[in-house]
């Protein structure tokens, strides 16, 4: 039996924060455990075996946190996990209540927008890109060579498909904001 | 941040933010707050950490509520006279909301 799982985009296939808390919270009662999350998990996440565990995931977009932050999560009983870009993650075991770290619908809807926010700022880099090849196709068609310019097709494509996939995902999670 | 712009902004206020701001009438770090609100309500309201953390940054920062001390890494708060203000008009305005509902129950 295979101790590693390793699972590719997992940020963009549970876009929604309180989808991802609950998918790592199902591979976890499986026995798929994360221990540590980095810049990229987003791209790249790699589960080890181990005893099935029934835990509470809690994704917290923080850009740049007070010194007391990690202190208070602590305090309340969640173990730091790392983070992924700007959404840190914690976790706490429990048997019957699921405990939340969000305890108002108005902290929930504050996190989902600071999680909106973060996904707006590549929007936004892609959006540029975007805008900066499609100029070069219309204003510079001519000094471009012949391979110059496919590539800059297929650039422009891809950065557009990204900006188009983001922006969905900012519409999701805006209409999924209560939970 | 002036009176006015705070009773903008926090009145009326969330159940979290007056419990938060009533516990802080004495010296409280995030933790303690939690557990004094969970035993004044009788366990309705127990805060999270990430709406702790994320109330006492924003009252912080309007100047409702003030850092006393740090102790291992953890900020101990108390209520500054603009929070005591505010609280109070928001006291009246539920005291008020208690006399209206008397003679439902």
């Amino acid at each position: 039996m295979k101790d590693k799982r390793t699972v590719l985009f997992s940020a963009f296939r549970h876009v929604i924060p309180a989808d991802y808390e609950s998918w790592l919270e199902r591979m976890a009662a499986e026995g798929w455990h994360i221990n540590h999350f980095r810049q990229w998990s987003s791209m790249v996440v790699t589960f080890k075996r181990g005893e099935p565990k029934k835990y509470r995931f809690v994704y917290d977009p923080q850009v740049s946190p007070r010194k007391d932050y990690i202190a208070t999560y602590e305090q309340f009983g969640w173990e730091y996990l790392g983070r992924m870009a700007s959404a840190h993650f914690w976790r706490m075991e429990y048997n019957h209540e699921r405990p939340e770290a969000f305890s108002d619908s108005e902290s929930v809807v504050a996190r989902n927008k600071r999680t909106i926010f973060a996904v707006s700022v590549s929007f936004l880099i892609f959006l540029l890109l975007d805008l900066f090849f499609a100029g070069m196709l219309i204003f510079f068609p001519h000094s471009l060579s012949k391979t110059d310019r496919t590539q800059i097709v297929i650039a422009e494509v891809f950065f557009c498909i990204l900006t188009i996939l983001l922006g969905a995902v900012m519409l999701l999670i805006r209409k999924n904001e209560k939970r | 941040m002036s009176l006015e712009q705070a009773r903008k902004r926090y009145l009326p206020m969330s159940e979290t933010m007056f419990y938060i701001l009533l516990s802080l009438r004495e010296e409280r770090h995030g933790y303690a707050i939690m557990q004094h609100v969970k035993e004044l309500t009788d366990a309705r309201i127990v805060l999270g950490a990430g709406t702790v953390y994320s109330s006492l940054g924003k009252l912080e920062g309007d100047g409702l509520i003030t850092v006393v001390r740090e102790e291992d890494r953890r900020k101990i708060y108390i209520i500054t006279p603009l929070g005591r203000g505010i609280l109070r008009e928001e006291a009246l305005r539920v005291a008020e909301l208690h006399r209206s509902a008397e003679g439902l129950l």
